[in-house]
């Protein structure tokens, strides 16, 4: 994509600020808090797509910087007295540092070989999230303190919509920027033929690698986001799981397009929360209902449902 | 000198030697052209100039520079670009995109996140240019469409305008004729001598085609097991019993 | 030092169920480019068919080592079938778009482990009585239990039958012909989308059985599929194009893991197939076995 981002957008994102201040006095506590959790996943799909959709990657250590930057805000905060305004970009800036160390070795691996390897990453950091509890607070799971917020105290859904409304909108202008930006359609070219965009000056392995931080700095902001609301964070929140959860929205939504993630946000972000409410609680079926999701998706909708709606890109 | 030569190029897959000291010297603003039969090692000549393989041993010169130091990615920027052949397009982005792709060498960097005079600025330049070179070449009414969309023909030409943004000293092209229609082809003649007589620029095909081969190659070199068979201008090539040998078996040359 | 020699002794037989993963991860990537991120799950639903078989249809024992790895062949074959065929689509462009097929094995690896999740049956942690039963076998100060005896030799029956498979029947040689070059092989006339399915069906198969090797010793519930974490680095070890490097991977990975949980800590056991992966990643990624890559991604 090319040129500057049209204004039907911006105006979106303000609808989403707005609403992000007037929603609290409107909505009981569990819609806010619904609320809070898809914009959160909303950041994280799209940092995921950035990789698996825009440029072709695969992402799997996408939860490893979602938990460095829940850890790294929380732990900023309540051990060093960092407030959130800062603490959260250095998580995140944290989360892109070792996004940088991992990439640089694993964009030599060919395709399956990199979905391996940053699938053993992941693992790895979970065990040390579950390992280091000196830290971590380990399988018992950290209490988080409220997050403060340019003197304001945020602790949970009501105070932190507005807060979070205004990074989600920050976060979805800087994608508007990005895509339609020289290293978007460097992102593209790479995803379509590594050799046509080399040959068109592009140094593939350093857009890769810079794909990588970018995406784990959106993981590591939307880490920060979670502190904002929720108390509590556990390592077991922090795998395979969540990722296939991600996986499910960016593929159901529609990889490649930042409506596709909104609508697949949406959908599929709901779903645990609708399990949950059911009667007899369905949650056991999560697994079999999201792996379900999976393969009808990819079986017969391989571009989402926003792919039902945007023409075909082949033949 | 000449302005681009290949000298003793050797490229060994694994135990294949798929170019034996290949030697070959192009004139500045002519048309050369490279056939052999299949798996003669033509692509493997484009690849070693485009760097995506090192050769065991040779040189690659490009008016006194050598090419062979290079990364893939500064290749471009020393005045070389390439077409491929039709699996390896950018098939998932539009016609417009295509090109502003290959302007990448050329447009100004800026920060990609912010809005700005210095993003405004590059981005519009891009896009007039872009715009201009698909103008010249007919495909402005394909703007917005995705690559993978057009009809044969029309991806050929979108591949050579998108080499063409980089505003090549060196046009590369990989069997630019396959598949076109005699009409098409006329049409790639003329846009090739275009390039060649009036703008100045080096062109080297690789090409099965032998109409386009004979109608605007200055010098043909001939490949076969990559090793070099013949060589000269396109009169002599075809008359060459060694070339038909290669393509059409010993009894053939000897009819 | 006779803690190390228990170790190895337990660890070579634990290393062969890796192996046996591995091997059937290798066999179909080698001919698909597949990675079966649901290798695991098809290890667990070799134990449970084989507990329902023996527990409920009071099948004898052999009865079960044949039924249940070829319940799991069947539901390999028919997931390419129904699935992959599917997602393969009408690529014709060289580059072949692998995320359909890692979102494909990653939703079948939850949907069965899910599927198994939810029968009642399952909540409670099972045991699947070995195939070989009675006291341990002490040899000095080495103790094996006669499980680990019988994966060992079940392993080697197993390698020498795809080796003899792959090598000398003609079945065998179609299948390595279409997982070289899928155009050439269909136009010699070999079924290449049936040569695909027999591939899955055999893969899984395999998985199958090393499940049935693997619930006696461990204790059995749908999350056993995580053994696969250790496979693949038993494959990525072989190059994951070895099959011997996927034994040699698998066996020195199970000595490795106990070595780890003796000489460094318990908890260290984890992480160690996740080490090894990055590592033989990062150093060499065509493993020890494997063939370098020749023509460089840019």
């Amino acid at each position: 994509m090319y040129g500057a981002p049209p204004r039907r957008q911006f105006l979106a994102l303000g609808v989403l600020v707005i609403a992000g201040f007037v929603l609290p006095y409107l909505l009981p506590d569990y819609f806010l808090y619904i609320g809070n959790v898809l914009m959160t996943y909303l950041v994280l799909a799209i940092g995921l797509d950035l990789l698996l959709g825009w440029t072709g990657q695969f992402a799997f250590a996408h939860v490893a910087f979602y938990g460095l930057g829940i850890y790294g805000t929380a732990l900023l905060h309540m051990r060093l007295g960092i407030p959130f305004v800062f603490g959260m970009p250095i998580a995140a800036a944290g989360a892109a540092l070792i996004g940088l160390a991992i990439a640089l070795p694993a964009t030599r691996l060919r395709t399956v070989y990199l979905a391996l390897a940053t699938f053993a990453f992941a693992e790895c950091a979970q065990w040390v999230f579950r390992t280091w509890d000196s830290v971590t607070r380990g399988p018992d799971g950290l209490r988080m303190s409220a997050a403060s917020v340019f003197g304001f105290s945020v602790g949970n859904d009501r105070e932190a919509m507005p807060v979070i409304a205004v990074i989600t909108a920050l976060v979805l202008a800087a994608t508007f920027y990005l895509v339609r930006s020289k290293l978007g359609r460097a992102f593209c070219a790479i995803r379509d033929s590594e050799h046509v965009a080399a040959a068109s000056g592009i140094d593939v392995r350093r857009v890769k690698v810079l794909a990588f931080v970018i995406s784990a700095f959106y993981a590591g902001i939307a880490g920060g986001m979670y502190t904002l609301f929720q108390s509590y964070v556990h390592p077991d929140g922090l795998g395979v799981w969540t990722l296939v959860l991600l996986l499910t929205m960016v593929v159901v939504g529609g990889s490649g397009s930042i409506g596709g993630m909104v609508l697949g946000v949406l959908l599929i972000g709901i779903l645990p929360e609708v399990l949950r409410a059911a009667p007899r609680g369905l949650l056991v079926w999560q697994e079999f209902a999201y792996g379900l999701i999976l393969i009808l998706a990819i079986m017969f909708m391989p571009r989402g449902i926003w792919g039902l709606f945007t023409k075909s890109r082949s033949a | 000198m000449s302005f681009f030569s290949l000298n003793g190029v050797t490229m060994r897959f694994g135990g294949l030697v798929a170019l034996n000291r290949f030697s070959m010297d192009v004139e500045q603003g002519s048309i050369h052209a490279l056939i052999g039969p299949n798996g003669a090692g033509k692509s493997t000549v484009f690849n070693c100039v485009s760097r995506f393989c090192q050769p065991a041993s040779g040189e690659i010169v490009l008016d006194g520079r050598q090419l062979l130091g290079e990364p893939a990615h500064r290749i471009a920027g020393l005045g070389v670009a390439r077409t491929f052949q039709n699996i390896e397009q950018l098939h998932q982005m539009t016609v417009l995109e295509n090109v502003l792709v290959g302007l990448h060498s050329r447009v100004a960097g800026y920060v990609p996140f912010l809005p700005g005079s210095a993003r405004r600025n590059a981005e519009g330049a891009a896009i007039r240019e872009a715009d201009e070179i698909l103008e010249r070449l007919g495909l402005q009414s394909f703007r917005d469409t995705y690559a993978g969309q057009l009809d044969f023909g029309r991806q050929k030409m979108l591949d050579v305008a998108r080499a063409l943004a980089a505003r090549p000293r060196l046009l590369l092209l990989d069997e630019p004729a396959a598949g076109l229609r005699n009409r098409e082809i006329s049409f790639i003649d003329g846009v090739l001598l275009d390039l060649a007589r009036k703008q100045g620029i080096t062109i080297v095909l690789v090409e099965h085609v032998m109409q386009l081969v004979m109608s605007v190659a200055d010098r043909v070199t001939v490949l076969n097991f990559g090793e070099k068979i013949a060589e000269g201008a396109p009169a002599e090539i075809r008359a060459n019993p060694k070339v038909v040998e290669a393509y059409l078996g010993v009894e053939a040359a000897h009819a | 030092m006779n803690l190390a020699l228990q170790a190895i002794a337990s660890g070579i037989a634990t290393g062969c169920v890796y192996a046996l993963v591995a091997l059937s991860l290798v066999i179909v990537y080698k001919s698909t480019d597949v990675v079966n991120f649901a290798g695991g799950e098809l290890v667990m639903l070799g134990a449970y068919f084989g507990l329902l078989l023996l527990v409920w249809l009071n099948l004898p024992y052999v009865a079960m080592f044949v039924l249940a790895p070829a319940a799991v062949f069947a539901l390999g074959a028919l997931f390419d079938r129904l699935t992959l065929r599917r997602v393969a689509g009408r690529k014709l462009s060289k580059h072949v778009d692998l995320v359909p097929y890692v979102v494909a094995t990653i939703g079948l690896s939850y949907l069965l482990k899910g599927a198994v999740r939810v029968v009642p049956y399952t909540e409670e942690v099972r045991r699947l009585p070995p195939l070989f039963s009675g006291p341990p076998v002490f040899a000095g100060d080495v103790v094996l239990q006669r499980q680990d005896f019988a994966i060992i030799v079940v392993t080697a029956i197993v390698m020498a039958g795809l080796w003899l498979f792959f090598g000398y029947t003609l079945a065998g040689k179609a299948l390595r012909a279409t997982s070289q070059n899928p155009r050439a092989a269909a136009l010699v006339g070999i079924p290449v989308s049936t040569a695909r399915m027999a591939v899955w069906g055999l893969s899984s198969a395999i998985a199958g059985i090393a499940g049935l090797l693997l619930a006696p010793k461990l204790l059995m519930t749908p999350d056993m599929g995580s053994v696969v974490m250790l496979a693949f680095a038993a494959a990525a070890v072989g190059g994951f194009s070895s099959l011997p490097g996927c034994v040699v991977g698998g066996i020195a990975l199970g000595v490795i893991q106990n070595l780890v949980g003796v000489f460094i800590s318990p908890q260290a056991i984890a992480v160690t197939p996740f080490f090894v992966i990055m590592l033989v990643l990062l150093v060499r990624p065509a493993g020890l076995f494997g063939e370098a890559v020749v023509l460089k991604k840019v």
